[in-house]
């Protein structure tokens, strides 16, 4: 399969009065075409700024971002970037401008672009793009206020669509709306994968969202990548511990009989000039000495299944397996 | 001020409850006849999707539905036997906080940026036990210790606490009386899915240890299934179905009950589809004549459209709104 997307060692460092905010540090990994990754994380984790590096919203601090085969970290055409990635902000209420209507709002990209020869053809394409995303045409005129959740984000998805892009970040698309809402725009968003071949990068803080959509899963913590595997083997062999707690704390809509489980104590520590060690290791039921002093690397600890932690492996029980070809292996 | 007599009868009991906005764009709706009844340290959870009418209800609760334009038009609620619709607003003071207390959505904003957290919660013991400052505090230390904050920073302020550490500080302030009742609308929305589980563990905990009944706002149903004995499902400001919670996730009746579980991506399933509710919810101002859910139900038929179904127990305890379940059509 060819790769779409593919970074390498990317880093996004802010300065802050208190030192530099390691928001994204050191990420890789690589998406291939008509595919979709899943970026999960909770609040603090640098998911957001990963999806803003990789189509140019932000700008890097180290690190490689191939499109297409092509460097785009520091190119200054971002414009012409543009039309070939795009990005769903999550909350509709604010990623909306107020004063435009959707007509307006959806026409705009195909104005800046001229991709469009005439007005009727504008017109034409609009009226095309409110259909693909399940927006009657009455619609057209009305502004975002007059709107709910789900039909606003209906509008910011035909807006990224207009350009026909190749690459779409989806960043938390549904986190705003309401179940049965946020189940229409997902079912939306595979129908329109199936039929036009996008790739996305959908970035949510909800596991089972992600497990419902993607094909591959890259689990974020404190700026790090922690785990990343295909969506079938993360959940069947979860080997990083707090992937394992993330899991262990999403309340399923299924009585459990025991009402037992383990939890993670303590929250996120700061991401400012984070100490060397494991970033999990202040919260992590198995830390030992090692974590504390040396960062743990990303590994291939089962086929294609990558994991940072020092005693994944022990935890696990895969040690005797990966033995033989650690060494070759990275 | 509770009779020993009382421990038999529900400690709440709420009556075909009716709450309406009176705005100028017309009578919004709210909340069309609720009726439920609530015992000792029992736990039930009040779902429904955004405008369902959940947080007027738990406002309409505590009498504090803003008037105007709220208005509470008709029902009955009685706390221990009392009525409290009615009741003069000093009176209501007296209850509130101590025999019945009020968590709020969002930790960031339902605490008081500028008096320090040990004064928050040595506030409302000062007011309701009537001790001096002195004790006040010492009790609210005590407190804080109980939902897992040091003494030690009672003198910080909200701002220097995290989203979950301030709804402990929350949790804490509706405890601090040993109220019988607490009504939680969505204390954990805000909150990462860890951080979530940590507080859910917390709220699980202290209703047990101190026997109190609790009223669970939330469109959560994995929420729902981790800390309720009952729920009751609403729509459009109806309770559509009510039972236990075996009732409702193992014999689910009502079209709309079935149609939020079908719209949630599980992480037990492999579905490669979910299957939404088509549609939106009706708008308040202008419900339809029968069935609120009929537009929207995938097994309505002319009777729905006709008249407002009837409430049906379909096994003791398990209440379903729906025409599905008329005598005549079985």
């Amino acid at each position: 399969m060819e790769k779409l997307i593919e970074v390498r060692d990317l880093k996004k460092y802010f300065k802050t009065p208190h030192g530099m905010l390691h928001a994204v540090d050191g990420v890789s990994f690589s998406i291939e075409k008509g595919h979709t990754l899943g970026v999960v994380g909770e609040s603090g984790c640098g998911k957001s700024t990963l999806g803003r590096l990789i189509i140019r919203l932000l700008d890097a601090t180290d690190g490689t971002i191939l499109f297409n085969g092509e460097d785009i970290t520091r190119i200054k055409q971002v414009k012409k970037l543009r039309r070939q990635m795009q990005i769903i902000f999550q909350d509709p209420y604010a990623s909306l401008n107020p004063r435009m209507s959707v007509r307006e709002t959806i026409a705009e990209p195909l104005t800046i672009h001229g991709v469009c020869r005439s007005h009727k053809e504008v017109e034409d394409r609009v009226a095309q793009l409110m259909e693909t995303v399940g927006l009657a045409e009455r619609f057209a005129d009305s502004y975002p206020h007059e709107l709910d959740g789900g039909r606003r984000q209906r509008i910011g998805i035909a807006r990224a669509l207009a350009l026909e892009p190749e690459f779409i970040v989806c960043d938390e698309p549904v986190s705003a709306l309401d179940v049965s809402i946020q189940a229409q725009i997902l079912n939306l968003m595979q129908d329109l994968q199936e039929q036009k071949g996008y790739t996305y990068m959908f970035i949510t803080h909800d596991l089972s969202v992600v497990k419902h959509i993607s094909n591959d899963i890259m689990v974020m913590y404190l700026g790090m990548v922690v785990e990343k595997s295909e969506t079938d083997e993360l959940f069947e062999n979860t080997l990083h511990p707090y992937t394992k707690a993330l899991l262990a704390a999403i309340p399923e809509p299924e009585i459990r009989r025991d009402r037992k489980r383990t939890l993670l104590t303590g929250e996120i520590t700061s991401p400012v000039d984070p100490a060397p060690g494991c970033r999990f290791a202040a919260r992590c039921p198995y830390a030992k000495e090692q974590c504390w002093k040396e960062t743990p690397a990303l590994e291939e600890m089962l086929p294609k299944h990558f994991v940072a932690c020092h005693f994944a492996r022990e935890i696990n029980g895969i040690m005797k397996e990966t033995e033989n070809e650690e060494k070759p292996a990275i | 001020m509770m009779k020993k007599n009382e421990q038999n009868e529900p400690l709440l009991s709420v009556r075909d409850l009716t709450i309406h906005y009176i705005t100028d764009d017309g009578v919004v709706r709210a909340v069309n006849g609720i009726s439920f009844d609530l015992n000792h340290g029992e736990t039930m959870g009040l779902v429904g999707e955004t405008g369902a009418g959940k947080t007027t209800a738990a406002l309409g609760l505590m009498q504090l539905v803003p008037d105007p334009p709220g208005k509470i038009v008709s029902g009955s609620v009685k706390f221990a036997g009392k009525e409290l619709i009615g009741l003069g607003k000093l009176r209501m003071r007296l209850f509130r906080g101590k025999e019945m207390s009020m968590i709020f959505q969002d930790p960031m904003t339902a605490l008081n940026p500028v008096i320090t957290v040990g004064e928050q919660v040595a506030e409302v013991i000062r007011i309701h036990n009537k001790v001096s400052v002195k004790e006040a505090v010492k009790q609210a230390a005590e407190m804080l210790e109980t939902v897992g904050i040091s003494s030690e920073r009672m003198g910080d302020y909200p701002h220097q606490f995290s989203g979950g550490m301030k709804q402990r500080v929350v949790i804490a302030i509706a405890l601090a009386c040993n109220p019988h009742l607490i009504i939680a609308d969505e204390p954990t929305t805000a909150l990462d899915v860890t951080i979530q589980a940590q507080v859910l563990e917390l709220m699980n905990r202290l209703q047990e240890k101190y026997n109190t009944a609790m009223l669970l706002i939330t469109h959560d149903l994995g929420v729902v299934a981790e800390i309720c004995d009952k729920v009751a499902i609403m729509y459009a400001g109806q309770i559509v179905e009510s039972g236990s919670l075996e009732d409702i996730y193992e014999d689910t009746r009502h079209p709309y009950t079935k149609g939020l579980f079908g719209s949630l991506p599980r992480l037990s399933s492999k579905l490669h589809r979910l299957s939404p509710i088509y549609g939106l919810m009706p708008d308040p101002t202008d419900l339809p004549k029968g069935c609120s859910f009929a537009p929207r139900c995938p097994n309505r038929c002319k009777a729905c459209e006709e008249r407002m179904p009837e409430n049906h127990e379909v096994s003791p305890g398990h209440f379903v709104r729906c025409v599905l379940y008329d005598a005549d059509r079985q």
